[in-house]
């Protein structure tokens, strides 16, 4: 993985005591809650319900175990004990007090972590493949790319103030686990006919309150123009994105309001007048970062493990988890290990500063010192042998770690909402939870097979619900918490928004309507179809007949 | 009828208002019962904003002999988060917070808990 | 008081600002040097130029600047205003100045022109600032020499990151 050199880590030591000045004069009463705000939500302070909290970016995901250890490491001593893992594989702190933020900052410069593009209206963290540099259907490693951009986007002097935040998605595979084109700049690296490496880029995907699926605006941009490229579709955005109104000032908007045609008509005349050899990456740059992610020394190793099918065969437990939370790696003898951060009970993306410091520990003996946060607030060790599988189970099931239940029903992704967030009106935790215990048999869970279920509690969606196969988006009626149910959404290769199912429901009325949508599914599916699959076949009715058959 | 709330600047506690300045509990509240009072007590945390930051009034009833907040997102302030029972306010424990979470129906509940209407 | 800041060759220090900004419905002075709101440029500026005074012009962050193409080797300064904290178009309009069209006369940020933004304001190439927060030029160079590394090409002189490792 990229290892931030002395010019990095000086943008870090350089930042947090920017950062310790400000909140000096905020603490003496030498500028505002007004001056300050701006200047703190720049360093992902926020100040939310119950106290304040920091955001602390994991850029594309990827954190070494020294990283992971940081992080538990300020959770017990900062904080509660505890972290929140984002859809935008972000890591919060909920119970942060600002006199402390400083010295936070501190503590994580020395191991390369950071607050920086975790809010504001600029280039945020960038979301990449969680599985990069281990899957076998890539063409190239999404986070050498991912790296590029986020040096160029980092403090960029023209893009920090852009009229809504930006978000960026980068995958080189064809099945997208980036959620791609609900990006407001997706990235999808390709070989053409000749071999030659380059992005389709989507441009004006995102969620919010107006949903779009990203279009693309260019089918293959040569690789190495990436910067000078990206540079004006911003550019563009910069100069005529809305900035009247905070509800239409995203690139969506924009891209809608013009069309994907006159778009791109713009942003390749701005392209045109870049001089892009001054801002494309040169190529000894671009090698100097690819080589942080070379190939890993991975053993020579047969495809099958003799000591893992044996200990499969006699261990039921190991025998699900490996059905559900193992991908197939690209080395033969190598398995990808997803770590279910939705045990039956939890909290969608907690992690204790306990469980942190275990998987850093088996990040560091069992997956060559790699660690990824995924979108869905799991966590996974990319790299583990198949002979350690069975020791890496068991460690996994002693902290409550092994839950075998990826992209299954209960591997639901949920904001913070209502419990946490000072803009959300309706709770997502509970939620998930109550449905979880709906779905407590995992043989059940497995009939049902993929469906992802996806709660937000306000329409800023942090919770991806119009993506979820079942989208759950939390409203307040007269200070009481309902909730809108869509379905059929995905953010997957085969992207779509989730069609409304009726009207609100009520609270204590949630769980309920999904378990009959659940079994609605089962009654009408036809072979090995997904939920997704199923809706999209047979449409709204028979779910919307089976929630509301019995409402008053 | 209005309590205030704020943050504490230094450590982004909860607080409520009361004779001047910030209390930890909710049942230590000030009520403000008209809308002089309300704005007085609104421009005097204001001027403290080294103390404390994004105060605000909200609406409070009388609910089971004790005064609540009527949003629900008000008594997730005054108690704490639902999914961590030993988070937040409601870890003090005690009497008066046994009494308001019993009477906006306990920790982890449904919404629809007796439900208030805002007047 | 003086009320400017400029920068020049790294060096932040009070300046005396001896242009005249002009609003929407003010009359021009009979003499010294104006700036002139970009709506009433084209029109009365000539007239001001043939009298041997200097004239620059002010832009809000949704004027374009394409507009001042015909105009660039008349103009003294072209003040360029931050309506808001959040509002980020001048520093476009500042790239594209230097950048596209070559501009090497004064860019000055006028409106809310804070500390916190004034790096960026020099990296997109402004060289004079009306600071609204009460910063002195100290204040203001310690603000922009605070990073001692910038990551990517943009209106200044410095060396990104990618350059400097290469030495």
């Amino acid at each position: 993985m990229y290892l931030y050199d002395e010019i990095d880590r000086d943008m870090l030591a350089d930042r947090a005591s920017e950062f310790r000045g400000q909140v000096a004069r905020r603490l003496s009463g030498e500028i505002t809650e007004d001056q300050f705000k701006p200047l703190r939500l720049m360093n992902g302070l926020y100040l939310q319900l119950h106290a304040y909290m920091l955001r602390v970016s994991v850029p594309y995901g990827s954190l070494s175990p020294v990283q992971l250890r940081a992080l538990a490491a300020v959770s017990r001593k900062y904080d509660k004990g505890y972290g929140h893992f984002t859809t935008r594989t972000n890591i919060q702190f909920h119970w942060i007090k600002l006199k402390d933020t400083p010295d936070i900052l501190d503590e994580l410069a020395t191991v390369g972590l950071h607050a920086i593009q975790t809010s504001g209206n600029c280039i945020r963290n960038i979301t990449a493949d969680p599985y990069a540099g281990a899957t076998a259907d890539e063409v190239d490693d999404p986070r050498v790319w991912s790296e590029v951009l986020r040096q160029w986007s980092t403090f960029h002097p023209e893009f920090s103030f852009l009229p809504r935040k930006f978000k960026f998605a980068v995958t080189a595979s064809p099945k997208d686990r980036t959620a791609a084109k609900a990006h407001d700049i997706g990235l999808v690296l390709r070989r053409n006919r000749d071999g030659v490496l380059g992005f389709e880029v989507m441009v004006g995907g995102g969620m919010g309150r107006t949903p779009h699926i990203a279009s693309t605006i260019r089918e293959h941009l040569p690789a190495d123009h990436l910067l000078s490229y990206v540079e004006a579709v911003l550019r563009v955005y910069n100069r005529h994105g809305r900035r009247d109104n905070m509800y239409k000032a995203r690139i969506k908007i924009l891209v809608a309001s013009l069309g994907i045609d006159e778009f791109r008509r713009q942003v390749d005349a701005v392209w045109a007048l870049i001089e892009q050899g001054e801002i494309d990456l040169p190529p000894s740059e671009l090698a100097r970062i690819r080589a942080a992610f070379a190939p890993l020394n991975f053993e020579s190793l047969p495809a099958i493990s003799p000591t893992f099918e044996a200990e499969r065969a006699n261990n039921p437990a190991l025998a699900r988890f490996a059905r559900n939370n193992l991908r197939p790696h690209k080395q033969p003898g190598y398995a990808i290990v997803e770590v279910s951060l939705k045990a039956p009970g939890a909290t969608p993306g907690d992690a204790t500063a306990e469980q942190m410091e275990l998987i850093a520990d088996l990040g560091e003996r069992y997956s060559l010192g790699d660690v990824r946060v995924t979108h869905a607030q799991n966590l996974v060790l990319p790299h583990v042998k198949l002979d350690d599988l069975p020791a890496v189970h068991a460690a996994l099931a002693a902290a409550k770690l092994a839950t075998p239940n990826i992209d299954l029903v209960t591997d639901i992704i949920a904001c913070p909402g209502l419990d946490y967030c000072a803009l959300a009106n309706a709770r997502a935790i509970s939620v998930a939870q109550d449905i979880g215990e709906k779905f407590t048999s995992p043989d059940k869970a497995e009939l049902i097979g993929e469906l992802k279920i996806k709660i937000s509690g306000c329409i800023n969606a942090c919770g991806h619900h119009h993506v979820g196969h079942i989208g759950i988006l939390g409203v307040d009626k007269k200070g009481e918490e309902f909730y809108q149910l869509t379905l059929g959404g995905s953010g997957a290769e085969d992207a779509s928004l989730g069609e409304m199912l009726g009207p609100a429901l009520a609270y204590d009325r949630v769980a309920g309507a999904v378990e009959t949508l659940v079994d609605t599914y089962l009654s009408v599916r036809v072979g090995d179809e997904r939920f997704l699959d199923t809706f999209r076949r047979v449409g709204v009715a028979p779910f919307k007949e089976a929630v509301y058959a019995d409402a008053h | 009828m209005k309590a205030l709330s704020a943050n504490r600047l230094i450590d982004g506690d909860v607080v409520f208002w009361s004779n001047g300045s910030g209390v930890d509990q909710f049942s230590k509240a000030e009520l403000f019962y008209d809308s002089a009072a309300q704005d007085a007590a609104l421009e005097q945390a204001k001027s403290q904003f080294t103390t404390v930051v994004e105060p605000y009034l909200f609406d409070v009833a009388k609910q089971g002999g004790i005064f609540v907040p009527v949003s629900y997102r008000e008594r997730l302030r005054a108690l704490g988060p639902t999914n961590e029972p030993t988070h937040g306010k409601q870890a003090q424990g005690g009497h008066e917070i046994a009494a308001l979470a019993k009477a906006v129906g306990g920790g982890h509940t449904s919404g629809r808990i007796d439900l208030l209407r805002k007047n | 008081m003086p009320t400017l800041i400029k920068l020049a060759g790294g060096t932040a220090a009070w300046a005396d600002d001896d242009f005249v900004m002009v609003g929407l419905e003010d009359s021009v002075p009979l003499s010294g040097k104006v700036i002139l709101p970009l709506s009433r440029y084209a029109a009365e500026a000539p007239a001001i130029l043939a009298q041997g005074r200097k004239v620059g012009v002010r832009l809000e962050g949704a004027d374009e600047v394409e507009a001042l193409a015909p105009f660039l080797a008349d103009l003294s300064v072209i003040a360029l205003e931050f309506s808001k904290f959040r509002d980020g178009r001048s520093f476009s309009s500042a790239r594209l100045l230097r950048e596209r069209f070559g501009y090497r006369g004064e860019i000055r940020a006028v409106g809310e022109v804070l500390r916190e933004l004034a790096a960026f304001m020099m990296r997109c190439g402004f060289d004079a600032f009306e600071p609204t927060d009460g910063s002195t030029p100290e204040e203001w160079a310690a603000t922009v020499h605070r990073y001692r590394h910038v990551y990517q090409r943009a209106a200044d002189s410095r060396a990104p990151a990618f350059v400097e490792r290469e030495a």
